[in-house]
């Protein structure tokens, strides 16, 4: 982590240090993905967002394989009785700082499949979500905004309404 | 009609172990008994008649345990013949003997039956493999006196699940977890430096339990239920669970509606076969094909989203037509559409006829003979390249497929290529179908009235999906809401081959062999998963390859 | 050489910085290039400064069960292993900053630290994925390695010298070896692209079968200085093809139009190709590239022999 090795350094240069990381974070998101029990709509989507249409590698984005390797990770799927064991176990093995976010109705309530036998609750309930994307399954439009708003986030803006995330959005699709 | 000769040349060899049959259009049903069964499908098999399709089983009980009884229906079947024995066993002590050792693909449908119907079948190790460890023991959802309390308890789990490795042996775990699954599903393979030595398989990350929810629902908000069993083939599911509905119920759907529910489903062939495409190029290495193909399934992306307001599931089904019309603006709209991807579909199909480095990765790669997808139940596309003609649009013909016949696309070369030219020549075939019907659009409505109560009975819906036929059982006892759904995906009936042709495989090649069924874990997991361990006592897909060869071994074939 | 002289060689020029920053751009330049092949948009222009950035104050989580002295030196060995490879070449066109008789094969030798540390590594982390990802890289090495040297060895061999600037001064003087050996540009090309596990040549991190091999649990900072090590390794081993093939490097226009050059077409090969198997790697190698370059290598002292002037 950037802070506890920061120590015994000068307050200025610290600042300008975290700065650094901070801008490096927001610019180099690294996703790594999990099907909890998805119906794969959300996670053809999400691959669509990689493919030339969306080209997320616009934005320094990088689908990984390793949880070791990446910042961010993307959730799809109600979390099944099987699948919620691996789920906490992928978000373990990600270093800090680690972001999630949760993508399709089903990661926020369950959605079609609430009060299903296997179905153990939402995305949240098993580890911290960031962000929520909602929809059946979102547009890739709306994954990358996601995606966007949490780095919003990380700056320390609203999410809202980022306008220099509509910015990006509008200029960049 | 062969079907009914075929009928009564069926009865006529199963009749001393069978107590009464009955046939309807393209039905037979068999009643048989637990003890008769064996030599009943024995006398079946020895006909050379279909593949076993689907086991379905059913409680006709309420609450008490001695109420009632579990019903196992067997289907059988050979285009669109469905041959199917009926065996009642006592709820409290359901047992019956395992058809296995006569028909290797059972054995999946089995292990399901013992989990979720609490089925007990002789011969098959009494280990958890679909239910979570934790699931209490002696509940089974699909019983009518299931409960989420009841489900709520855990049972002591045993030693931790993982890979034990036989000494000598090296295992590798692919998943749930991994960048070759979009999905979550786990493999785990064991390796001899480079080459596999036994592939084995768990699923049931993504079971979420929609059978039984299915029950829980009314007749119409099942659809939306069923169009999310798989995001992918969203519009088949919906579309077989429809037509199973509306046939209970006697409602006759307009044509233009049956028309455009078929252009939808070509469509999502399209748009399936094309993503299937990119990711299989992507298993290979092959990032710029996957980049390729995934920005021209954007276009069928675009269409779908013109006609229906939505990229993927698209709800176009009502119980009793359809919500979306397609009129002339959006017709030529769609011709557009086609005529770009032909000209990129032509261009597919010679990279991966011709480029040199990967026909590397697929030619004589992952070959499944005709014999192996005969006798393990392999359907769609993989059993096309294999030169298995099964395809419901051609064999029992639906929807509009009636007056817009489907020339079928067959390969005899087995291999993983095959399922290649296979899958894109498929994409020609749909693009001529769309066009076809989008010339020849019948006039008139788009929906008829539904009934909110569906009659009591039950019904068989069988449609071709991406990957295959795509099985809906579905039972009524006259109410607001289904009794009982049964799903059996296309994804499920492949599993087998593709397991038992992967040993002796590169490991770098068990990718792709795979993802040369285009398997669906979404789909198989809603009912189904298996899992063994490298460990001697339990029954393993060693057995069921080994049930194939002996099966080999005795002509039985 | 005074001492000033050699740290600013060392830290700033044509060593250190320069190089960090240098083979940043190519890092940019091929997945731009790669993107572009693929038609897609492709990475902004900082992209590999601020994946290496956020790396390195990313938490290092380091396995139980490894070797911790060998888990966190390996990718600084790696590095730096690169990084003194960069002093030998003529970096920017300029003549290298050190150079002694038989540099050349002290060069090759640094630049294969790079694939044994990763093997190391992998081996090390005892994951399995990090294991069968090592076997592979490994055996690699072993395939591409030799018909690599030798391709090499045929510009040195036609110079009649084992230095690498007096090789560069050679080849500006004389017709560009890319026409007398095609043989010998064609495998240093192709064996330059399996030293980087370059696609169809990355078997040893094929994602879809083995995550990302050997590195699969290195997390931040050593992550960080492989993926570093590799981009310098990219950058003098362009340098090093193109001052032994493309005419020799004069000044830093020559540099850029040529180094730019070569990395075009290995961008254009890693998307024309699917990955081949490591099976399919080591047979290509053993059966065509170093049957190629031992052609051309005989060829060429046939020649000389013969007193031909090439």
């Amino acid at each position: 982590m950037a802070q506890s090795t920061l120590k015994g350094i000068p307050r200025a240069l610290r600042g300008a240090l975290d700065k650094v990381a901070l801008w490096s974070r927001i610019n180099s998101p690294w996703l790594v993905h999990f099907n909890s029990g998805s119906c794969n709509g959300c996670d053809i989507e999400i691959l669509a967002t990689l493919a030339p249409r969306y080209d997320l590698e616009r934005f320094g984005v990088k689908l990984q394989g390793s949880p070791r390797h990446a910042d961010v990770l993307i959730c799809t799927g109600p979390v099944t009785r099987l699948a919620r064991e691996r789920l906490l176990r992928t978000y373990e093995q990600m270093p800090v700082p680690k972001f999630v976010v949760a993508v399709g109705s089903c990661s926020i309530t369950g959605g079609a499949f609430h009060g299903c036998y296997n179905i153990v609750g939402d995305i949240g309930d098993v580890i911290p979500v960031d962000v929520y994307v909602p929809g059946c399954p979102p547009r890739p439009e709306a994954i990358i905004d996601g995606v966007v708003q949490l780095l919003t986030k990380l700056k320390g803006g609203a999410p809202a309404k980022a306008p220099e995330a509509d910015a990006r959005l509008g200029g960049g699709s | 009609m062969s079907v009914e000769t075929d009928f009564l040349r069926i009865q006529g060899s199963v009749a001393p172990w069978v107590s009464g049959s009955r046939t309807a259009e393209n039905r037979l049903d068999m009643d048989t008994s637990a003890e008769r069964l064996v030599p009943a499908v024995t006398a079946l098999r020895s006909l050379s008649w279909g593949y076993l399709s689907a086991i379905t089983g059913f409680d006709s009980g309420t609450a008490a345990p001695s109420d009632g009884h579990i019903e196992l229906l067997y289907h059988f079947c050979n285009g669109p013949a469905v041959a199917t024995f009926r065996v009642k066993v006592p709820r409290e002590d359901p047992s019956v003997p395992s058809i296995g050792p006569l028909v290797p693909s059972a054995v999946m449908y089995e292990r399901e039956l013992a989990e979720t119907m609490g089925v007990k079948v002789a011969g098959l190790p009494k280990k958890r493999q679909f239910l979570s460890d934790d699931w209490p023991e002696n509940v089974y959802p699909l019983r009518k006196d299931f409960t989420m309390e009841s489900a709520a308890a855990t049972r002591e789990v045993g030693p931790a699940v993982g890979s034990e490795e036989a000494p000598g042996t090296f295992i590798i775990p692919i998943g749930p977890q991994h960048p070759a699954l979009k999905e979550p599903g786990h493999f785990e393979l064991a390796v001899d430096g480079e080459i596999v030595t036994h592939a084995d398989i768990r699923l049931g990350y993504v079971h979420r339990g929609i059978e039984k929810g299915a029950e829980d629902r009314s007749w119409v908000h099942n659809i939306y239920l069923m169009e999310r069993i798989c995001g992918i083939c969203s519009h088949i599911h919906a579309t077989a669970y429809v037509l199973g509905v509306e046939s209970l119920s006697g409602v006759a759907v307009p044509p233009r509606a049956q028309t455009v529910r078929t252009i939808f489903c070509e469509m999502e062939r399209i748009h399936s076969h094309l993503l299937w495409l990119g990711v299989a190029a992507h298993q290979a290495g092959f990032d710029t094909l996957f980049m390729y193909s995934w920005r021209d399934r954007e276009t069928i992306m675009d269409l779908l989203e013109e006609l229906s307001g939505n990229r993927v599931n698209y709800s176009v089904n009502l119980l009793g037509g359809v919500k979306y019309d397609i009129d002339g603006k959006a017709a030529d709209s769609v011709r557009r559409g086609l005529d770009f991807l032909e000209r990129r579909t032509t261009h597919y199909l010679k990279i991966v006829t011709t480029d040199e480095s990967f026909l590397r990765r697929t030619r004589g790669v992952g070959a499944i003979t005709f014999d192996q997808a005969n006798l393990l139940g392999t359907i769609g596309p993989t059993a096309r390249a294999s030169g298995v003609s099964r395809d419901l649009r051609v064999e029992a013909p639906y929807m509009a497929y009636r007056d817009f016949p489907v020339r079928p696309v067959l390969d005899s070369r087995c291999d993983l290529e095959a399922r290649f030219v296979v899958r894109i020549n498929e994409l020609f075939e749909s693009y001529r179908l769309i066009r076809e019907m989008l010339d020849h659009m019948p006039a008139g409505e788009l929906a008829v009235p539904a009934p909110r109560k569906v009659p009591e009975g039950e019904v068989i819906s069988r449609v071709e999906a991406p990957r295959g036929e795509l099985f809906y059982y579905i039972r009524s006892t006259g109410g607001v809401k289904p009794d009982r759904v049964k799903v059996r995906t296309p994804s499920l009936c492949n599993w087998a081959a593709v397991l038992s042709v992967a040993v002796g495989h590169k490991l770098a090649d068990i990718p792709m062999i795979m993802v040369g069924i285009d398997p669906c874990f979404s789909c198989n997991d809603r009912s189904i998963t298996l899992r063994r361990r490298g460990s001697a006592e339990s029954w393993s897909w060693e057995d069921l390859r080994a049930y194939g060869i002996s099966y080999y071994a005795g002509g039985g074939a | 050489m005074s001492v000033v002289l050699a740290l600013v060689a060392l830290v700033l020029f044509p060593g250190g910085l320069f190089v960090i920053f240098g083979s940043l751009a190519f890092e940019y330049a091929d997945r731009k290039l790669v993107a572009r092949f693929q038609n897609r948009v492709g990475p902004r222009w900082f992209q590999p400064l601020a994946d290496l950035v956020k790396l390195l104050v990313k938490e290092e989580i380091v396995p139980v069960g490894v070797n911790r002295g060998l888990f966190n030196g390996l990718p600084l060995a790696a590095l730096a292993a690169s990084l003194t490879a960069a002093l030998y070449v003529p970096m920017a066109g300029i003549a290298p900053a050190w150079g002694f008789r038989g540099d050349l094969v002290v060069t090759v030798y640094l630049l294969m630290m790079m694939t044994l540390c990763i093997g190391l590594a992998g081996a090390n982390t005892q994951d399995r994925f990090s294991l069968i990802g090592s076997t592979r890289a490994l055996t690699q090495l072993f395939s591409y390695e030799a018909p690599f040297l030798l391709a090499l060895l045929g510009p040195s061999i036609a110079a009649g010298t084992w230095r690498i600037s007096e090789v560069n001064g050679y080849a500006r003087e004389h017709i560009w070896m890319i026409v007398t050996q095609p043989l010998g540009f064609l495998v240093a090309l192709i064996g330059l692209m399996g030293k980087l596990e370059l696609p169809p040549f990355d078997a040893p991190e094929a994602e879809t079968e083995i995550v990302s091999g050997a590195l699969t649990e290195y997390s931040g900072r050593g992550l960080a200085f492989f993926h570093l090590g590799r981009d310098v390794e990219l950058l003098v081993g362009l340098t090093l093809i193109s001052a032994f093939y493309l005419g020799g490097l004069g000044n830093p226009l020559h540099f850029i139009l040529k180094t730019l050059v070569l990395l075009f077409v290995t961008a254009g090969l890693q998307s024309l190709f699917a990955r081949l198997r490591i099976d399919q790697t080591v047979g290509l190698w053993w059966r065509a590239g170093a049957v190629l370059a031992l052609v051309q290598l005989l060829l060429l002292i046939v020649l000389k022999i013969l007193g031909v002037r090439l």
